[in-house]
C-alpha cells in the first residue's frame, strides 16, 4: 500500500525582516515531527514565496514577521496565492504579531497565528489537523 | 599558588566528606548525584593569580577594564535629592520612527541629550523609501533615511548647545554604514563642524548580519575587505573619538547560540574587522583602540554570565597582545556599555512583571563582573517596544537601587580567587578557544560565514534550546512551569500613551515617498549622475577609500538606495545559505 506523501511545508520570512530564529527552529523542529520542511530564506517577496509554494507543491505556507509589516505582507501572499488560483494552501503566521491585528489577519485568510512561547508541537498539531492533504 | 601538602590533605578529605556527609544526603533523597557543586582549592591547585588575575585595568583584564569602575563613583555623582547624572553625556535610548519629521520632533519632546538612531528596514538594506519591494517597511522599525535631507531634518533637535560637536550619535547601521555616516560627515562639513570633534559609535559590524541579524547587502568579502576596511582607515585618520565598530555577540546570542559560541564567534569577527585594519598598513595602537563592543549575548544562568565576562576580557586581551602585538592597554579592552546581563530574549510575554525581577538578576550579574548593574530590558518589552516610561523609571531605579543601596561596586570583581569563579571562568574561556581555533583552522570567520558553518549552529543551538524548553528540562517561570490552576496571571495596566505617535507611523510612508520626490525634482540631476559615475570607477579599484565618494554624493543628496545600487553591480550581493 502507497505511503501516505508527508505534510510539505514553506517556511517564509516576506519583507526585509532580518530575525530568522523563529523561523530556524521550526524549519528544524516541524521536520523533527515528520514534515518536509522548505526554508525560504530572508528578503521574499510575496511573489516569490507563493512561486516557491506553487514548485515546491506545499500544503501549508508558514510566514514570519518581526517588523510590522505584517498587515501588508501577509495579506499580499494570500491575495497572490488566490490570484494564482492555489486553492487549499493552509497559511499561516507568526512572530511579532499585535493582539489587535489577529481578527483583520483571519479575516483575510491566514487560519492561525502563532505568537512567541508556542510549542513547536501545537503548531505540528494544528497543522496536521487543518491541513488539506493532496 | 595553594601549598602541595595542603591541597592533598584537601583531596582526601574531600572524599571522606562524599563518602560520608554528602552520601547520607543523596540516599535520603534517593540520588545518585548531587544537585548541587562544591568547590575547594584543589579545584584550583596551579592557579597563578598574577598571570590570570592580574589587576584591574592591567594585562589580562580580567578583572575588570579600569582600576575600578566609574560606576563606583555613583553616589558622588547623584548625591542626596539628586536627579540628573554628572558630566558623561551618553547617547540616549535606541529610538527613532517615520519620517525624519517625525524622529526629530520625538527628539524634541524627550528632550534627548543625543540621538541613538533606529534605522527601517529599508534604510538598513540599502533601499530607497519609494522602492515598491519596500512597501509596508518604510519608518516602522525605525526612521526612514533616503539622503542627507532626512539627517538634516533629525538634527534640527540638534542645534546650539547640543550641536554636534557637543553630543553623542550613535547609528545602529550595519551594511551602509559608511555611506550613512557619511551623511552625518557632510552635515558635520555643512555646519562646519571638523571631523575630530565628532563623537559617535556607528554599529558597523556586518559579520554578525549574516547570521544573526540578517541586514546585510554585499557578500563578506567586500563588506569586509572594501567597506569594513574604509571606515576603520577614514575613521582612525579623520575621527578619533567615532568607534569604528561595535562588535555585537549579543545579537548572536539573541538568535540562539551557545555562551561559549557567542564570545568564540565574537573574537573571529573582532579578528577579521582587526586584520583589515593590519593589512592596510596600519600599526595595530593606532586603531584597536577605537573598537568597541555592543554587548555580549546574556542568561539567566548567573554565576556563567560573570564567568563569561571575566573570560571575555581575558581572551580579547591575549588577542590584541600576544596575535596582534599591541603595545597599548587602550587596544586590549572589551569597551561595552554593560557587561552581564539577562539576555533580553529571556523576557517572557506572559506574566511580564516577573521580567523586572530577571532584568535586576541581571543586573546583579552584571554589577559583579566588572561592569555596570545593566538592568535591562524594560519589563514590558515583550509587549511592544519604547512603551512604557513606568517600566523605564523602573528600571532606571533598579541600577540606582544595586549602586547606592546594595553597594554592589564598591568592590572591583568581587569573585576574584572564588574556586568556583576561576574554575568556571577557565572552563568557559577554554571552550571558547577550542571553537575560535575551529573558525580559524577554517580560514577565519568570513570563511565560516561563506560555508555556512556558523548559521548553522546557530539555528541548531536555538533549535536546542527550544526543545529543552518543550520537554521541560529547561523551565520558565510562567511559561512552562509555576502555570497551574492556582497560579494568578500579574498582569499591569499600562496608564501611559506610547510615545511614538502610531497615526504619524502609519503615514511615514507615503509622506516620505512625497519627500524624496522633492529632493530629487529639486536636485542637480546631472550632478547626481556625474557622482554615481565617479562612484562605479572608484568602486572598481581596490585600494580606492569610498568615504571621500560618499561624502560628496551625500552633499548632491544622492540618495541611499542609488549608491548602493553602483555598489551592488560590482561588489554583487548576499546569497543567503540553506538549512
Amino acid at each position: 500500500m502507497a505511503e501516505a506523501r508527508r505534510i510539505r511545508m514553506l517556511i517564509a520570512k516576506p519583507g526585509l525582516d532580518g530575525h530568522d530564529r523563529g523561523a530556524r527552529v521550526l524549519t528544524l523542529g516541524l521536520r523533527d515531527e515528520g514534515m518536509e520542511v522548505i526554508y525560504t530564506g530572508l528578503r521574499q517577496t510575496p511573489e516569490k514565496i507563493v512561486q516557491a509554494a506553487i514548485q515546491e507543491d506545499v500544503d501549508v505556507v508558514g510566514l514570519s514577521c518581526l517588523s510590522g509589516a505584517h498587515r501588508y505582507l501577509f495579506l499580499e501572499v494570500v491575495e497572490q496565492l488566490k490570484a494564482k488560483g492555489v486553492e487549499d494552501v493552509l497559511v499561516i503566521g507568526g512572530g511579532i504579531i499585535p493582539k489587535e491585528d489577529i481578527p483583520f489577519l483571519k479575516e483575510k485568510g491566514i487560519s492561525a497565528i502563532f505568537g512567541p512561547g508556542t510549542p513547536i508541537k501545537e503548531i505540528a498539531n494544528y497543522i496536521k489537523k487543518t491541513v488539506k492533504r493532496k | 599558588m595553594f601549598d602541595k601538602d595542603r591541597i592533598a590533605e584537601i583531596e582526601r578529605k574531600r572524599k571522606e566528606w562524599e563518602e560520608g556527609t554528602l552520601r547520607k544526603s543523596l540516599e535520603r533523597f534517593g540520588l545518585k548525584q548531587s544537585p548541587a557543586k562544591f568547590y575547594t582549592p584543589a579545584n584550583i591547585k596551579d592557579f597563578d593569580f598574577l598571570a590570570k588575575i592580574g589587576f584591574p585595568g592591567e594585562y589580562p583584564f580580567t578583572a575588570g577594564n579600569y582600576a575600578f569602575p566609574t560606576t563606583a563613583l555613583a553616589g558622588s555623582m547623584y548625591g542626596a535629592g539628586g536627579g540628573a547624572p554628572g558630566a558623561l553625556v551618553r547617547a540616549g535610548i535606541y529610538s527613532g520612527y517615520g519620517a525624519a519629521e517625525d524622529t526629530r520632533d520625538y527628539y524634541i519632546k524627550t528632550q534627548a541629550a543625543g540621538p541613538n538612531i533606529a534605522f527601517d528596514l529599508p534604510t538598513q538594506c540599502g533601499y530607497d523609501s519609494d522602492n515598491p519591494m519596500v512597501r509596508g517597511e518604510v519608518g516602522k522599525v525605525g526612521v526612514a533615511v533616503d539622503t542627507l535631507r532626512e539627517f538634516e531634518v533629525i538634527y534640527e533637535a540638534f542645534v546650539g548647545g547640543k550641536d554636534i560637536d557637543r553630543i553623542a550619535s550613535n547609528f545602529t547601521i550595519n551594511a551602509p554604514a559608511n555611506i550613512i555616516f557619511a551623511m552625518y560627515l557632510a552635515l558635520a562639513d555643512k555646519r562646519g563642524i571638523p571631523y575630530s570633534k565628532l563623537r559617535s559609535t556607528p554599529q558597523n559590524d556586518i559579520l554578525k548580519e549574516y547570521i544573526a541579524r540578517g541586514t546585510y547587502i554585499f557578500p563578506p568579502r567586500p563588506a569586509v575587505n572594501r567597506m569594513f576596511r574604509d571606515s576603520l582607515v577614514f575613521l582612525t585618520k579623520y575621527c578619533p573619538n567615532v568607534n569604528i565598530t561595535s562588535i555585537g555577540g549579543y545579537h548572536i546570542r539573541g538568535a540562539g547560540c551557545t555562551r561559549e559560541q557567542d564570545l568564540a564567534f565574537s573574537m573571529a569577527i573582532g579578528i577579521a574587522y582587526l586584520q583589515t585594519g593590519i593589512d592596510a598598513g596600519l600599526d595595530i595602537d593606532s586603531f584597536a583602540p577605537q573598537f568597541t563592543f555592543n554587548a555580549f549575548g546574556g542568561s539567566m544562568e548567573f554565576f556563567k554570565e560573570i564567568a563569561f565576562q571575566r573570560a571575555a576580557r581575558r581572551m580579547w586581551a591575549k588577542v590584541l597582545k600576544e596575535r596582534f602585538g599591541a603595545k597599548n592597554p587602550k587596544s586590549m579592552i572589551i569597551r561595552q556599555p554593560i557587561g552581564a546581563h539577562m539576555g533580553f530574549e529571556n523576557t517572557t510575554a506572559q506574566r511580564p512583571l516577573n521580567n523586572v525581577t530577571r532584568a535586576v538578576v541581571g543586573g546583579i550579574a552584571g554589577a559583579l563582573s566588572g561592569g555596570p548593574p545593566a538592568v535591562a530590558p524594560p519589563y514590558d518589552e515583550p509587549l511592544g517596544l519604547g512603551w512604557s516610561i513606568e517600566a523605564q523609571q523602573l528600571q532606571r531605579d533598579a541600577v540606582m537601587i544595586l549602586l547606592l543601596e546594595a553597594k554592589l561596586n564598591e568592590v572591583v570583581d568581587p569573585f576574584a580567587g572564588s574556586y568556583f569563579m576561576e574554575s568556571l571562568t577557565d572552563e568557559i574561556e577554554e571552550a571558547a578557544w577550542k571553537e575560535l581555533d575551529k573558525i580559524e583552522a577554517m580560514g577565519g570567520a568570513v570563511a565560516a560565514i561563506e560555508n555556512g558553518y556558523m548559521y548553522r549552529e546557530v539555528a541548531r543551538s536555538a533549535y536546542e534550546r527550544q526543545r529543552r524548553i518543550e520537554t521541560g528540562e529547561d523551565l520558565v517561570v510562567g511559561v512552562n512551569c509555576a502555570i497551574g490552576e492556582g497560579e494568578l496571571e500579574v498582569i499591569p495596566p499600562r496608564m501611559v500613551p506610547h510615545p511614538y505617535d502610531p497615526v504619524k507611523r502609519e503615514q511615514a510612508e507615503e509622506k516620505q515617498i512625497a519627500n524624496l520626490k522633492e529632493v530629487k525634482r529639486t536636485r542637480d540631476n546631472r550632478e547626481v549622475a556625474r557622482l554615481l559615475r565617479e562612484l562605479e570607477e572608484a568602486a572598481k579599484k581596490e585600494e580606492e577609500n569610498l568615504i571621500p565618494h560618499f561624502i560628496e554624493c551625500a552633499k548632491a543628496y544622492v540618495t541611499e538606495q542609488e549608491m548602493c545600487d553602483v555598489l551592488r553591480e560590482i561588489f554583487g550581493e548576499y546569497e543567503a545559505v540553506a538549512i
